[in-house]
């Protein structure tokens, strides 16, 4: 732990001292170029937020970062101090951030880049208008203590680092992880009640706030603006160069390629000429087009490969999870069922979950055809049928990710008439067939986000660090790491979720439908992936979570055996419709069951 | 007011060229490429150089760059689709978003490295003649923009529902993987994509950068992004979409733009587009399938 | 005589292997099916075969002929076509629009009509949608085109990923049918990938296919032993 902290510390040391002394080496059109170069890295890193964290392409940044240097010069050209000028200046680009988003709710992915070049456009010929009448002879005079070049680079370097702190706290809390939610597995960021339009306009707004906060301190050390270049459209596709060859999410990589591109060539120029003024931007570009086709990650990605071989001595736990006794793991973990949820909606009903009439249908195809069926409270129902049989439909119908008609109750209380972000706080937690989670970020990151309903603070509060987010935080880890727990996953919360195998992260998601306190469980091939042996031990666990921790579920399973076995009764679909229920045994025995679904046996080998 | 609406009309008619090359390569490979300006641009630039510099000892005529246009603007086409965009496929729609403003970026950056900021004069391929109908004067490269849009548009469509290369790029289209099981040479639709675009694109900016009266770098690309803003509207998968949006836009641009100001202009356009994309994400024609 | 052996072959995606060393054959004019219960590696097997994923080792022969890492469009041309999971609809194009992709890599324009007439006469149904949109079909009509569109080439061997796949029983005794007619009167090979037990009514040889491994295999008559044991097998562990 230690040794692999002792490099970072020195470097980081070593940055800091650099940064605060820089100022005595340098002269003052060196420093000013460094100040008005960390103006951009301010614009880089609100839009990273976009970009890197929630996937969203905005191409008109540079049109922003001119939003808030002529708001911030509105105001301080009027009177304003330049805190009020500042304050102004990050709210009035965040406002505007907002409205270029706007599509992005009803729109995914390349269209909504396409609403902000439509604004990019707009907004750069704005200033040829105003030029002359608004801000020809008015000038935003600094106080005293701000007036020197040097105390604008300390506000500069101030400004980053302050930025820079906040990104962490969006990254480290509910904020960021519904950002992440939004960009990583979109569609159903909902299952962990994460309500994607808000999220993206969340997104917008705090990219528009940081990129303001750039635009003012541009717009204080100009004073005044008589050249629109870098508010222009290049400037705004240089932009989104330097967040992908800095490397999304990568703060301190953005940092290099924007210093790279708008304090070096400056500095360099008076010893090579000016000429490396244009080509230092033509070889980022070209690096660039490199990055995006060899090394997705960026400038990030490198340095985050020299780290790990820098600090490869310590050794990589076991990837699978560590043997546990299911039912004392489970006793152990009973605190994982308290949970904020009123009491109206906690009380023993009889039948937890009933779906009548319910079906699904995509274009010409019927997915799920009147299927009606009934969950107990506190038992295991499994959900059986050959491929395309509609299990997963019937899955995304209570998740609400299908188009569905019918009737879905749960505790009495119509499901399909309500927003399906509010399921999971409503105690309905569910996996994917395919891995519902962001891969990206780590076990401990992931089991926190499906608790997402839980941390009920103002996601600001969380990023900001105010208030109750911090206590909520604290709690919410310690709930994390009691799930990873049940499961002998707790020696990989660190990791990667990525860099696991494929059954593990199955666990892993298991374990963070379990944390995210559901009454309701419901879970879509839980043994895929899994040895045999695991498979098995799967049931015990299934037992243990419905005897200890008082769940039910209901388990999409090809594993015959593990039906049979842990089931207290079962659907069988085939063709979107249902044909059998009953105890597993009942079930299985009928020959309409046999003749849809041939499950694994455990065959011998023939001749 | 018939040569304001002409001369919108001329814009409009570039616009959709460019527009109908992004249609193309989307219908073909579902990558919105931001490249397909620069890349003509590119190609201008090196033709008028040549006009003004000679090459190898001969002036070749302002004709012949509008034709070198084209051909450095399909190669480029080509070389992008083999080096950048085919690595990508398989990779999330925004890489390979990226990966083309990188290719538009870079060559833009380039132009202002070789030639420096100061405008290129970009004299008429077809000649400076003109016509008088009805008191409104004509320049003879503003109806060839008009009869060449003309010409593309019908000559992409027929291709697309006529011929069987056409059947394999919409097949391409809807799904990549059948289409290679069924014996579509999909690497092939791609390249062809590219290349045509890039031809577009060549021809759109020797004319464009008439009517403009010059060329500078990135100013394909703003035309592109105004065309984008049109094809959004028309709706992204939809040619004939594309194609009334990109005039729609073009005459906004070429008669509000004139009468008016720039300034307006872009605001419409703006206002346009958020409103379309809130109100029918797909665009006024496009399929279901752009907005999903 | 062997039209596709499949020797050894490893495969997977990126660092996951899914195949660890599946052989198999394909006679002239014979119906193969392969089985497997869901993530046994049966598609990973067909994805690999017809080039779309890359093989870690082993091989692939059509005549004789090394095929291993070829693509799907040059195996088209070859004679081998891949009806896919799900049925592989061109959502956007009308029927007969499907249709005429599948004949794409055929140049003789009559043989093209041939095809299409043939097909026409065995899916009247085709031929009274043929400027409907594939996505809006039914199920049952979609695994009709799937199978009509994959004749158009006039292949030599059909590789039938999943018919049953969302099919009702009766819908995929049907689609089970028209594959035994296509390879009945035009002498089509077909590889049935299938985990429904009632493709081995159509097998001239099985194999079973588990975790990644052939587990077991069996020709003429052996093939109703082995139905006869997958259900057992699947009834003794169920019940």
């Amino acid at each position: 732990m230690s040794r692999r902290d002792l490099p970072s510390r020195v470097s980081g040391l070593a940055l800091i001292t650099v940064v605060l002394l820089a100022p005595a080496f340098m002269n003052v059109p060196q420093t000013a170029i460094v100040t008005s170069a960390s103006c951009v890295a301010l614009v880089a890193l609100g839009l990273d937020v976009l970009v890197g964290s929630t996937g969203q392409l905005s191409l008109a940044h540079a049109a922003l970062f001119g939003v808030g240097c002529f708001s911030a010069l509105g105001l301080g050209t009027h009177g304003a101090p330049w805190l009020l000028a500042f304050a102004g200046a990050a709210a009035m680009t965040s406002l505007t951030a907002v409205v270029v988003g706007l599509p992005a709710l009803r729109i995914r992915g390349l269209q909504v880049a396409i609403a902000s070049l439509a604004f990019q456009q707009f907004a750069q010929q704005i200033p040829n208008k105003w030029d002359q009448v608004k801000f020809v002879g008015k000038t935003f005079d600094p106080p005293s203590y701000l007036a020197g070049v040097t105390s604008q680079y300390y506000l500069g370097v101030a400004l980053v680092v302050g930025v820079l702190l906040v990104l962490a706290g969006l990254r480290r809390t509910r904020g960021g992880r519904s950002l992440l939610a939004v960009r990583d597995v979109e569609q159903r960021a909902v299952a962990f009640g994460v309500a994607t339009g808000r999220t993206k306009l969340f997104a917008y707004a705090v990219s528009g706030a940081i990129t303001g906060l750039g635009g003012a301190l541009f717009a204080l050390q100009q004073t005044s603006v008589s050249d629109t270049q870098p508010f222009i459209l290049r400037e705004s596709l240089l932009l989104v160069a330097i967040v992908v060859v800095g490397g999304a999410r990568s703060p301190i990589g953005i940092l290099i390629a924007a210093f790279a591109t708008k304090a070096v060539p400056g500095l360099l120029a008076p010893q090579f000429g000016s000429g490396i003024q244009l080509l230092i931007p033509v070889i980022l570009a070209g690096v660039l087009v490199l990055s995006v086709v060899l090394q997705p990650e960026g400038i990030g990605g490198v340095l985050r490969g020299l780290r790990d071989e820098l600090g490869a001595v310590t050794e990589r736990p076991v990837p699978r999870p560590l043997a546990t006794d299911p039912v004392l793991a489970a006793a152990r973990a009973r605190s994982l069922r308290e949970v904020p949820r009123p009491l109206t909606q906690r009380l023993p009903v009889p039948a937890l979950l009933v779906a009548s009439q319910v079906s699904v249908r995509y274009g010409g195809v019927v997915a799920l055809a009147d299927v009606d069926l009934e969950v107990r409270r506190n038992e295991i129902v499994g959900l059986i049928g050959a491929n395309g049989a509609g299990k997963s439909t019937l899955f995304n119908a209570v998740s609400g990710l299908a188009p569905t008609t019918g009737s879905i109750t749960y505790r009495g209380r119509e499901l399909l008439t309500a927003p399906a972000a509010g399921r999971s706080a409503r105690g309905v937690a569910r996996t994917f067939q395919d891995m519902g989670l962001v891969r990206a970020e780590t076990v401990r990151e992931n089991v926190l986000l499906a608790q997402g309903w839980m941390a009920q603070y103002p996601a600001v509060t969380g990023m900001l660090a105010l208030g109750a987010a911090v206590s909520t935080e604290r709690e919410l880890r310690h709930r994390a790491d009691q799930a990873l727990e049940l499961f002998g996953l707790e020696h990989l919360a660190d990791e990667r979720l990525g860099d696991l195998p494929y059954g593990t992260m199955r666990i892993v998601e298991i374990a963070a439908a379990v944390a995210s306190g559901p009454d309701l469980l419901m879970l879509d091939e839980a043994s895929a992936g899994l040895t045999p042996e695991e498979a098995h031990a799967l049931g015990d666990r299934f037992r243990a979570l419905r005897d200890e921790l008082g769940l039910t579920l209901v388990v999409i399973e090809h594993h015959v055996p593990l039906i049979a076995d842990t089931c207290d009764y079962c659907y069988c679909l085939e063709s979107g419709a249902l044909i059998a229920e009953g105890t597993p045994a009942q079930v299985t025995a009928q020959p309409r069951v046999v003749e849809s679904f041939l499950g694994r046996g455990t065959l011998e080998p023939v001749g | 007011m018939l040569s304001a609406l002409v001369l919108g009309l001329a814009y409009a008619s570039a616009y959709s060229m460019l527009a109908l090359a992004v249609v193309l390569i989307y219908s073909g490979t579902r990558v919105l490429s931001l490249a397909v300006g620069e890349i003509g641009a590119f190609g201008l630039y090196a033709g008028l150089w040549s006009h003004d510099n000679g090459l190898l000892g001969v002036r070749p005529p302002v004709f012949a760059a509008a034709l070198v246009a084209m051909l450095i603007g399909g190669v480029l086409g080509l070389v992008v689709e083999r080096l950048v965009m085919r690595p990508l496929l398989g990779r999330p729609a925004l890489d390979s978003l990226v990966a083309t403003l990188a290719v538009a970026l870079f060559l833009a950056l380039l132009e202002l490295k070789l030639y420096g900021l100061d405008p290129f004069p970009a004299p008429s391929p077809v000649g400076d003649g003109s016509v008088e109908i009805g008191g409104a004067t004509l320049t003879v490269t503003e109806m060839t923009l008009l009869g060449l849009a003309a010409v593309v548009a019908l000559g992409l469509w027929l291709f697309l529902t006529r011929t069987s290369f056409g059947l394999a790029t919409r097949a391409t289209t809807s799904d990549p993987t059948v289409a290679r099981l069924l014996g579509v040479p999909v690497n092939r639709v791609y390249v062809f994509s590219w290349g045509v675009a890039g031809l577009l694109s060549g021809a759109a900016a020797a004319l464009l950068a008439n009517l403009t009266g010059s060329l500078t770098p990135f100013s394909l690309t703003s035309a592109l992004l105004s065309a984008l803003a049109g094809a959004v509207i028309g709706g992204l998968d939809s040619l004939g979409g594309a194609v009334v949006g990109s005039l729609a836009v073009g005459l906004v641009n070429g008669i509000v733009g004139s009468r008016v100001d720039p300034t307006t202009s872009a605001g419409v356009i703006f206002v346009a587009v958020l409103v379309v994309l809130v109100v029918r994400p797909r665009g006024l024609l496009g399929s279901a399938r752009v907005a999903a | 005589m062997t039209l596709l052996e499949v020797r050894d072959l490893c495969s997977g995606y990126g660092s996951l292997q899914v195949l660890f060393g599946v052989s198999l054959e394909v006679g002239e004019g014979e119906v193969v099916a392969l089985m497997g219960s869901n993530g046994a590696g049966k598609t990973t097997t067909l994805r690999t075969v017809t080039g779309l994923l890359r093989a870690m080792s082993g091989t692939v022969h059509l005549d004789g002929r090394p095929v291993t890492g070829t693509t799907p469009e040059r195996l088209v041309s070859a004679g081998v076509v891949m009806v896919p999971e799900g049925r592989g609809m061109l959502r956007d194009l009308t029927v007969a629009e499907n249709l005429a992709v599948g004949a794409y890599s055929v140049t003789d324009k009559l043989q093209v009509g041939a095809s299409l007439d043939r097909v026409y006469a065995t899916f009247p149904i085709l031929h009274e949608r043929r400027e409907q949109k594939a996505g809006t079909l039914s199920g049952g009509q979609q695994q009709m085109l799937a199978l009509g569109r994959a004749l158009m080439a006039s292949p030599r061997l059909m590789l039938v990923d999943e018919a049953s796949l969302g099919l009702s029983p009766v819908m995929t005794e049907r689609a089970f049918s028209l594959i035994a007619e296509v390879n009945r009167t035009l002498g089509v090979a077909v590889l049935i990938v299938e985990q429904n037990v009632l493709a081995l009514d159509l097998a001239d040889r099985a194999y079973v296919l588990e975790k990644g491994q052939v587990v077991a295999s069996a020709e003429g008559d052996a093939v109703r032993t082995m139905q006869g044991r997958l259900r057992t097998a699947y009834l003794g562990t169920a019940v």
